[in-house]
């Protein structure tokens, strides 16, 4: 009889250990199945938590051979399928404290989420006459996505940027969540929303895509922070290495339609931060990373430049 | 001992909506607890909608019509003064979310969109997609982060406290430190869902939906009300009961056993797959009992949908829900092969007595419920598509409202006494329950359950059936009494919690079957085979069970409240 | 075989060893690689964060010029892959969006029309080129040498705009490596982010992150790490004193770019690719193994 063997971090009151539990195979069954079954049949003690098993409620995220995804709809046969192997490696989902066994910390959270002001600030104008809100279709579609989430926390758990450090960033939902209403046309204050992300790191973001690569919704947090980092500085919130870069990166695309290196440290880090990487940079020149006379010598713009500056400005007119 | 003025139980669409009532008075202290985090909550899980007669789309719809809808769906079992009363909020209630910022889908003029359902006289069913009841639960959830509504999250109710008639507080098990705790408050909101893990596996509910708010109540004096008042739907996925639209028989698909044979054709030659879904149950469960099932004959057996024929367009345009679904949760393509399916239980009607549909208050001083739990009673013995979420919506604000100004009137009983000697006996419980080192495991005893339920008291009703299935519910009642639960650590005890809840189950299954046992007719959702018409000179009137001193269940009745409309056939 | 050669920005300065790694790879094995004329940056992930529609639009025209060639668009950086790949999927799947961004080509005579692929230069060598007759061409077989794969995120995801090959469990840099003659270690980080594109504004993060990735290298035994991505071999080797001044460790780790490691194997002069003078941690130990 062909077995299935969950190999399973387990944790209780400070002990960490991997213990592992084999049980028949039955075709096209889930993830949740065989915890279930490990539980009614093998240790009452394993614990972790699942409620819909309908990919909706978001409960039973766990991390299977180190990627996070929903218990409830992942097919065992798939996972083997594709990991090659019968043996399935199953962990809490990771940047969460862990409870015991696979149970993470949400109430924790909580506050980190209450950051970015969750909730709708009604225009005032359906206070008023009738009080019927309205929205078009149209406006509807802009934002709809967004109220998908239904905070499983997959999109935290394999975060490099939360991985390596927490204090100066937030959960990739909780951005999805202050984008969802800045796309909402009955909002009235994004900045509400806006200001607290942009403070919270929302630049801080390394672009690791495992938030988009994990969402069983198919939602891309990654895509919300670039939104909401678009807005930020449409309003003027500039104030950040990372706008600055970017900025940057926009002139160069202008300018010459390429990127200008050299320049790129001084622009972003500002010339304080910047001389103390003197030494640094003179590392960087010895090894011909980077040319300082570019600095002083334009660089050569594109064959076709005229072109690209029609088509940015182009673009841009298009877009207000 | 944490002391609020009032406490919700339970974080569904009626709990938060609750609690966001209570937390926008000034002066009023609020706690919501619940055993898991607030948006796991079965709202999360309803798709179609929420009814309300906006007249976006039907401008001939009117309070009285969906009011009389609901009461011929429910078979007039409904008190028709709450169903108006319902009704008439039903407006608000929606209008009130779309101010929170639920995304409701919208019509060309920019309103709300809203759609026919079962049952109705119009389209009044206001939606977002497919996904209605959780953005209603992460609308509600959101407002109550703004309120600042304060989540005792990870908390199990274990016994409600009440002197003399009058409600006092709460005995908790707290999940994280793995502790009793005892809370004290002048008014508690029963929210906590319904009881369709009685059925483990044959559900369409989420593993939390353990009945523990019926139980609790019922422990502590409460009546509940219509018990034996369960819906079934036919078409449930067979591995899962996750509830698959009835378009796979309204489009055509075919119906099949496991020797291949369209099986309707014995049971409603006519009509074969489109009978009506009672017929179409039964059917399935005959075929399945009779060995002509897949997978032997348990509750994990099932017999299949065939869609192939429909062909990829209609399967890829009309169902891409249920392919969706079946590829998702079944591991299987309509398109290539069958799909496992059989019935599966949806929801129940019936629940905890509420006596007062204003302040959905219950004949205990300063306890309310609404939501699931709650039997007000609106849905009578059968409930409307959509109007599930409305009764949240609507009562979860009512419960609110009545637990606030019953709090803002009355001052906090002293039951320190009875809650220090109740949180004792489940200290000791939780000691003796978890130290045991023997006796039937409590998962045996769950599954068990569940068979005696489907099988004896669920699709098919008969006395014989039911005699036995309330004898073998007795017999796991003694069982349970020295289970084996095999995990004695504090922290995180989900084996004890799991205890806790196969109790609520055993306790509700006994109203269930005593209920069922009690109606000898058959009336909207509760079909009985020896008793197949409805009997309105006998039992056009509630069943009220309450739990005797001795432990066992005293059966009562409360006649029916009508307004306007007389009991008449049903048909559609 | 012939490409439309998109180098990106960075092959063009801090990179410089990987273009001409690349291009010399190339010319051994009879791929013809003609630079795009006229390319501009792709965005970088940086100008899509502050005018997406700018970039779609100027990605649209990096396209559009290929199209004109007839040719596939050939990268070598992930995230030139991405951000080309991204704006294609998105002006195939949005026929509206493509109507505008083309009124906008217009205006400089160009228009998308979706008739080209965009890949990355490892992909080609696998699907296009096969690695049997990569093999074939091997003259001094890299034996012994122990390579960290580090595949580096956005060649890998998000999957639906990559979609090489599964974003957990991808083979191609390991087969590849094999198919070389040396050994990959099947490196535990080798899905992890090097941190390169927050390195100014999340400095102490991407720091541990890049040092972290190094330090494991080490420990499990690699003599090199290897990129398909000129980014993250510039933040593995630009930053690792750097990074090893927060997280610790002792040893130096080289970092190569892809196209350098192929390029010894098939008999290329390391001074041709810019070793070891244009990197900052010496490729020394590696250049020891080409017998």
């Amino acid at each position: 009889m062909r077995q299935i063997t969950y190999h399973i971090h387990r944790y209780q009151q400070g002990r960490a250990y991997v213990q592992s539990f084999s049980f028949d195979y039955e075709p096209d069954r889930t993830l949740l199945w065989g915890l279930q079954k490990i539980k009614d049949e093998q240790d009452p003690t394993l614990t972790f938590l699942a409620a819909c098993r309908s990919a909706v409620c978001g409960a039973c995220s766990i991390r299977v051979n180190g990627e996070a995804m929903l218990g409830c709809e992942s097919k065992i046969d798939e996972i083997t399928e594709r990991f090659g192997s019968d043996e399935i490696e199953i962990a809490p989902i990771g940047n969460f404290k862990v409870l015991r066994d696979l149970v993470v910390d949400w109430e924790s959270k909580v506050d980190r989420l209450r950051t970015v002001a969750p909730w709708i600030f009604l225009k005032a104008e359906f206070n008023e006459g009738d009080k019927i809100v309205r929205q078009t279709p149209k406006d509807f579609k802009k934002f709809v996505a967004g109220t998908e989430c239904i905070l499983c926390g997959c999109c935290v758990s394999e975060c490099n940027k939360l991985t390596a450090r927490q204090d100066d960033f937030l959960e990739p939902y909780v951005f999805t969540k202050a984008n969802r209403f800045v796309l909402d046309s009955r909002d009235d204050a994004p900045m509400a929303h806006i200001k607290p992300a942009f403070d919270n790191g929302l630049w801080n973001c390394v672009h690791c895509m495992n938030c988009i690569s994990r969402c069983p919704k198919h939602l891309k947090p990654a895509q919300d922070i670039s939104n909401l980092r678009k807005e930020a500085t449409k309003a003027g919130l500039t104030d950040s290495k990372g706008v600055r870069h970017a900025v940057a990166f926009k002139e160069d695309l202008m300018k010459t339609g390429r990127l200008k290196e050299v320049s790129m440290s001084l622009k972003s880090d500002g010339v304080v931060d910047s001389a103390k990487q003197a030494v640094y940079a003179l590392r960087l020149w010895k090894h011909s990373k980077i040319n300082p006379f570019e600095l002083i010598v334009p660089q050569k713009p594109v064959n076709g430049i005229d072109g690209v500056r029609t088509l940015v400005k182009a673009a841009e007119e298009a877009s207000k | 001992m944490e002391q609020f003025d009032v406490l919700v139980v339970g974080s569904g669409g009626a709990g938060m909506r609750a609690a966001l009532e209570v937390g926008r008075r000034k002066g009023l202290n609020v706690a919501l607890i619940t055993k898991i985090f607030p948006t796991r909550s079965a709202t999360a899980m309803a798709q179609g909608g929420v009814n309300a007669c906006l007249n976006n789309v039907a401008p001939e719809d009117t309070i009285e019509t969906h009011t009389f809808d609901t009461v011929k769906g429910s078979d007039y079992l409904g008190d028709q003064d709450a169903i108006e009363f319902f009704c008439s909020k039903c407006p608000e209630g929606v209008l009130e979310m779309d101010h929170m910022g639920a995304p409701f889908s919208r019509t060309a003029e920019n309103k709300i969109a809203q759609r026919n359902f079962g049952g109705q006289s119009y389209p009044r069913t206001s939606y977002s997609a497919d996904k209605t009841g959780h953005v209603i639960l992460h609308t509600t959830y959101e407002q109550c982060l703004k309120e600042g509504v304060h989540f005792l999250q990870e908390w199990y109710l274990l016994d409600l406290i009440q002197v003399d008639g009058v409600l006092g507080g709460a005995v908790i098990w707290n999940m994280k430190k793995g502790k009793v705790e005892t809370i004290k408050a002048k008014a508690i909101v029963m929210s906590t869902g319904g009881a369709g893990r009685i059925f483990w596996t044959r559900t369409t509910n989420p593993f939390l939906s353990t009945g523990d708010g019926m139980a609790a109540a019922f422990r502590a004096g409460c009546g509940l009300k219509d018990m034996e008042m369960i819906q079934f739907h036919p078409t449930g996925l067979g591995k899962t009961g996750i509830l698959m639209s009835e378009a796979v028989r309204g489009e055509g698909g075919y119906l099949l056993n496991s020797e291949g044979e369209r099986f309707m054709k014995k049971y409603a030659p006519n009509k074969m797959e489109l009978a009506s879904r009672d017929v179409v149950a039964k059917a399935i469960e005959v075929e399945i009992a009779e060995g002509r099932g897949f997978g032997g004959t348990g509750l994990d057996a099932y017999v299949v949908a065939d869609l192939r024929h429909l062909g990829p367009e209609v399967i890829i345009e009309k169902l891409h829900g249920i392919r969706d679904l079946a590829m998702c949760f079944e591991h299987c393509d309509p398109l290539v092969q069958p799909v496992p399916i059989r019935p599966t239980n949806h929801y129940i009607m019936g629940g905890i007595d509420v006596v007062d549909y204003k302040t959905c208050a219950t004949e205990i001083n300063g306890l309310f419920a609404s939501g699931e739990c709650s039997n007000i009673s609106i849905h009578g013995a059968n409930r409307l598509g959509g109007n599930s979420l409305a009764d949240g919506v609507v009562f979860g604000k009512v419960s609110g409202a009545g637990a606030a100004d019953y709090a803002e009137k009355h001052d906090q009983i002293n039951c320190d006494a009875e809650l220090q000697a109740c949180a004792e006996a489940w200290e000791g419980k939780f000691k003796e329950v978890t130290g045991r080192t023997a006796g039937r495991p409590v998962v045996e005893i769950r599954d068990a359950l569940a068979n005696a339920m489907w099988n004896k008291c669920g699709i098919f009703r008969d006395e014989a059936r039911m005699t036995e299935a309330l004898n073998e519910v007795n017999a796991l009642i003694e069982d349970y009494k020295t289970c084996y639960v095999g995990d004695t650590d504090r922290n995180y005890n989900m084996a004890f919690v799991n205890y806790c809840e196969i109790g609520s189950m055993l306790t509700v299954a006994k109203a269930i079957v005593s209920g069922a046992l009690w109606r000898k007719e058959s009336r909207g959702a509760h079909t009985r085979d020896d008793y197949t018409k409805r009997d309105d000179e006998n039992y056009l009137v509630h069943s009220i069970q309450k739990l005797r001193e001795d432990g066992e269940y005293e059966m009562s009745t409360r006649p029916v409240v009508f307004t306007k409309y007389q009991p008449e056939e049903r048909k559609y | 075989m012939k490409y439309a050669f998109f180098p990106g920005c960075v092959l063009e300065s801090a990179a410089k060893e990987d273009y001409l790694a690349t291009v010399a790879v190339a010319r051994k094995l009879g791929i013809e690689i003609e630079e795009l004329d006229g390319w501009t940056c792709c965005g970088a992930s940086h100008v899509q964060d502050i005018a997406p529609e700018v970039t779609l639009a100027t990605n649209a025209r990096n396209i559009a010029l290929a199209e004109e060639k007839g040719l596939n668009l050939l990268t070598v950086c992930n995230t030139c892959t991405l951000m080309l790949r991204e704006a294609k999927n998105e002006l195939d799947k949005d026929a509206a969006k493509k109507e505008e961004v083309n009124k906008q080509l217009a205006q400089i005579g160009k228009q998308y029309r979706g008739t080209i692929d965009v890949t990355h230069f490892l992909w080609v060598l696998i699907r296009d080129y096969g690695l049997d007759k990569l093999k074939a061409k091997i003259v001094k077989p890299l034996t012994g040498l122990r390579v960290a794969e580090y595949y580096g995120c956005h060649i890998l995801r998000p999957q639906e705009e990559l979609g090489f090959e599964d974003y957990q469990v991808p083979t191609s840099l390991a087969d590849l490596i094999t198919a070389i003659g040396a050994t990959p270690i099947d490196f535990s980080r080798k899905l992890d982010c090097c941190g390169f594109h927050a390195v100014y504004p999340a400095h102490d993060s991407v720091m541990q992150m890049t040092g972290s990735i190094n330090n494991d290298a080490a420990k499990e035994g690699a003599d090199c790490v290897v990129t398909p991505c000129p980014l993250c071999q510039m933040q593995l080797d630009m930053f690792q004193k750097e990074a090893k001044a927060v997280v610790g460790g002792d040893k130096d780790m080289p970092i190569l770019h892809m196209s350098q490691l192929i390029g010894l194997a098939l008999g290329i002069t390391p001074e041709e690719m810019g070793m070891p003078a244009r990197h900052l941690t010496s490729t020394a130990p590696v250049q020891k193994f080409v017998g």
